[in-house]
């Protein structure tokens, strides 16, 4: 009796489940993160941008290679040292019917230092000084200073329209009140950590999109991720944990999409004359530190096996990486050669600084940040172990290391930067220039690290506004701060798509972003 | 009585006042929450700023205060993350919290009391043996284990269920509530059972050891003695009497299942309070953890209270006193 009931009981649900099917012309997707807000200008977290690009337009727009392409602006020249001219897209309309033109985006500009938050988005306008509206749609920028990266900055500014106001916040946009963008979907509504669902806009500019309405909808847990898509509830999942890669691959009613991304894990040795945490030699902290001796670093990279980090320790799902950013990117250079395994001249080179018998030394990553971080971190303590040295390595939670990184108390860290810019100056700016406050470089070199020779290349690239010679010394600068190993960069992280089989097709972004509008249906 | 609940309450207020406190000095400890969001490409100024914008700068004991005297507005304060009054965020998640914690309370005590009950009266047979081995892998087996096996045998190969989140919301009296429809039924059945097995086999064992002690006491064997059929000795006189054990452990059970039933939430994507309150802490949200820190200590003071009253009704020996 109660076997029975409870099997119709079930069968009944499992009917109910079968709900209305979904539309061929729908989408839903699941993702790792979504937004934190609806407005634009909260936030520069990349799960945001990424949403917000569907019902946004930004100025400039990227490949997906990370290269610059026009969005709403057309094109952009440089007047003369401190003035950029953007001429802006015809014809353009907002969801509301209006018309988009060169006012909304000074409005957009000047709108952003009165509602950013935490994750300030005035980082892509701290050049500019002032906005001047030449005509609709002429837009004059006067930088603070010589500003090269302007349209790098300006692939971040999205833009409303001029109508909003500056009293709207977030619960304005949140509500879909003030969610009107040039974008190719409009907004119909989203729920913090929920679902954001958008529906095709019939009068955008670009390419129409191939799906009527998409739903992206937040599953942050990996392994619920890959079973809503194995039950088909979601037609498409990113971020496929390299555990379930393999037999994702293998299935038949699955299709995979592999891309490199813009993450590399890099080992930051801290070369200050004084460590936060001492290296030991016999027991005893030693007063000099040895990584200041480009020896000891070299030995370090020679002693790292990145075919064991990419093959066995990722499933496959990385590349070695010899500088900070990945191939086809603004200032990558060339001339580096491939990072090679030799644990013998690792030794002697160990040895000739003085070391024959290694040291003890602390090593601090992240376990949180990107998929693989720990293992990797595990993999290097290891690695260093056969050189002679006794490393005790420890990853810890991106809440507990940022901080701590923050106030430079680790000797030598590991951890993930993503250039997403793609471009030079971001990464080279942040990671290797000496710091200085006033210029603004150096925010996030926590090694200590300073080289005359690097600076002056890479200062006189940040002030040539010619792209082609800018892009020449940046490729000298990346050269210069790797052959010094101000750096060790070990892998890039690949990232991976699963879709159903004969869903859909679409070229997998290096930044690791999933665009409903991008992606066609097969 | 009335003095009894001004006790208890003003107890309450003690509570919560001393665990924000504890929320303010452990976030302060592990360091500023604009290091752990701020974008990596943020020039000095831009933090420093923003530091001032968040009175991060001012000593801990000024924050505190400003905090508490906004408290006494009404003003819980805004999500860092979401720049909207955290009062509403946790709102906006709570009932998807309740509806999977009532369902999953709901067959917890549907399915567990009687089946202790049966366990402790016939406790030599097949039957009650085998519900004492499930019980112990009810609070022994990982709840996201148990959930994971689920999503694989009943969303992905048989396809039954939806593998997670939560479902159609519809109209229930005056409530917004994913309870009112099939679809909602659908979403919630599966990680409602993976919530109530901890409770299931909790109350399993605690029902039989109850019954087992009753079945020997004195009156059990009068009423026995005087005729009484057994249903009427289980039901009538047994239950009464081994409700008091029961009714506070699930008392406790409901809050901390209300509170923590993140990993369920997880494992099934249930937009619920659980993941905000994670999250929040990986990003040193300090509004919405002393928000729903309070929340969570308001929340046991009123389910305490609740069984207290519940004692007196089932036990009259039990006095209630003011403050005791």
């Amino acid at each position: 009796m109660l076997k029975t009931t409870l099997k119709s009981g079930i069968a009944a649900l499992a009917l109910l489940a079968a709900a209305p099917a979904a539309m061929a012309d729908d989408l839903i997707i699941g993702l790792r993160a979504g937004p934190d807000s609806i407005d634009p200008h909260w936030s520069t977290l990349g799960s945001q941008a990424e949403a917000l690009r569907h019902v946004f337009d930004t100025l400039v727009d990227v490949d997906e290679k990370l290269q610059l392409k026009p969005g709403l602006a057309v094109s952009w020249e440089v007047i003369d040292d401190t003035t950029w001219e953007f001429k802006m897209r015809e014809g353009v309309k907002f969801h509301d019917g209006s018309d988009f033109t060169a006012e909304d985006v000074k409005f957009s500009i000047e709108r952003i230092p009165e509602v950013t938050g935490p994750m300030p988005m005035t980082l892509y306008t701290k050049y500019v000084d002032s906005v001047e509206v030449v005509d609709d749609l002429t837009l004059r920028v006067k930088t603070k200073g010589m500003a090269p990266s302007l349209p790098n900055d300006f692939t971040r500014l999205f833009v409303v329209s001029s109508d909003t106001g500056m009293e709207a916040r977030n619960e304005q946009f949140n509500s879909g009140e003030m969610a009107i963008g040039t974008g190719p979907f409009t907004f119909v509504s989203w729920q913090p950590k929920g679902d954001l669902v958008v529906e095709k806009f019939d009068g955008y500019w670009g390419d129409a999109p191939a799906w009527d309405k998409v739903t992206r909808r937040e599953i942050p847990d990996d392994a619920a991720r890959v079973a809503a898509l194995k039950s088909g509830q979601v037609d498409l999942i990113n971020y496929v944990p390299a555990t379930d890669y393999i037999s994702m691959k293998n299935d038949d009613s699955l299709e995979t999409f592999v891309s490199d991304s813009v993450y590399i894990l890099n080992v930051a040795p801290v070369v200050k004359d004084v460590l936060p945490q001492p290296i030991i030699v016999n027991g005893k902290a030693l007063d000099v530190n040895p990584l200041q001796d480009l020896r000891v670093r070299k030995a370090m990279d020679l002693a790292i096996n990145r075919d064991v980090l990419v093959n066995v320790v990722l499933e496959g799902l990385g590349t070695p990486a010899n500088q900070l950013m990945p191939e086809g990117f603004f200032g990558y250079s060339s001339e580096i050669p491939a990072p090679v395994y030799d644990i013998e001249q690792a030794k002697a080179l160990l040895t000739e600084a003085g070391y024959p018998d290694g040291f003890e030394i602390d090593f601090t990553c992240t376990n949180n940040r990107v998929p693989g971080d720990a293992v990797v971190c595990e993999a290097l303590a290891q690695m260093w172990s056969r050189l002679g040295l006794k490393v005790n390595a420890q990853a810890l939670n991106g809440t507990v290391f940022f901080p701590a990184a923050q106030r430079e108390e680790y000797t030598m860290t590991m951890s993930a930067w993503g250039t997403l810019t793609g471009e030079a100056a971001y990464t080279y700016g942040a990671l290797v220039h000496t710091k200085d406050e006033e210029k603004g470089f150096g925010n996030f070199n926590r090694a200590g690290y300073s080289n005359p020779e690097f600076d002056k290349v890479f200062g006189e690239g940040s002030q040539t506004l010619d792209p082609d010679a800018r892009k020449k010394l940046y490729e000298k600068a990346s050269f210069i701060a790797m052959e010094d190993r101000a750096l060790i960069p070990t892998v890039i992280l690949q990232s991976v798509w699963a879709a159903k089989a004969g869903k859909l097709d679409f070229v997998p972004r290096i930044d690791q972003e999933t665009r409903a509008y991008a992606i066609t249906p097969e | 009585m009335f003095g009894y609940l001004v006790g208890r309450l003003s107890q309450a207020v003690v509570v919560v006042f001393v665990m924000s406190v504890i929320v303010f000095v452990g976030v302060y400890a592990i360091g500023n929450p604009i290091d752990v969001m701020i974008d990596p490409g943020a020039t000095a100024e831009i933090r420093e700023n923003l530091i001032r914008q968040y009175g991060l700068d001012q000593p801990l004991w000024r924050q505190y205060f400003t905090f508490i005297a906004n408290v006494f507005q009404g003003d819980l304060g805004n999500s860092m993350v979401y720049n909207i009054p955290v009062t509403s965020l946790v709102f906006s998640r709570l009932p998807a919290t309740l509806e999977l914690v009532m369902v999953s309370v709901f067959i917890a005590s549907v399915i567990g009391i009687p089946a202790g009950l049966y366990a402790g009266y016939k406790p030599n047979s097949i039957a009650a043996k085998l519900i004492m081995a499930l019980s112990v892998l009810g609070f022994s087996v990982p709840t996201f284990w148990i959930g994971m096996l689920l999503i694989m045998g009943f969303a992905v190969e048989l396809g039954w269920l939806p593998s997670g989140g939560r479902g159609a919301v519809g109209d229930f009296l005056w409530f917004k509530t994913s309870l009112a429809t099939s679809d909602g039924w659908a979403h919630v059945i599966m990680p409602a059972i993976n919530l109530s097995l901890f409770k299931m086999g909790l109350l399993i064992r605690l029902t039989r050891a109850g019954m087992v002690e009753a079945m020997g006491a004195e009156y059990v064997r009068f009423a026995r003695a005087q005729g009484l059929p057994d249903r009427e000795i289980v039901f009538s006189h047994i239950l009464r009497n081994i409700s008091i054990p029961v009714v506070t452990v699930f008392g406790l059970e409901l809050g901390s299942t209300l509170a923590f039933a993140v990993v369920t939430e997880t494992v099934f994507n249930w937009p619920g309070v659980g993941k905000l309150i994670i999250d929040s802490i990986l990003q040193l949200d300090r509004p919405v953890m002393v928000s729903y820190l309070v929340m969570v200590v308001v929340l046991f003071v009123f389910i305490n209270l609740t069984v207290d009253l519940i004692y007196a009704r089932l036990d009259p020996r039990v006095r209630l006193k003011g403050g005791s």
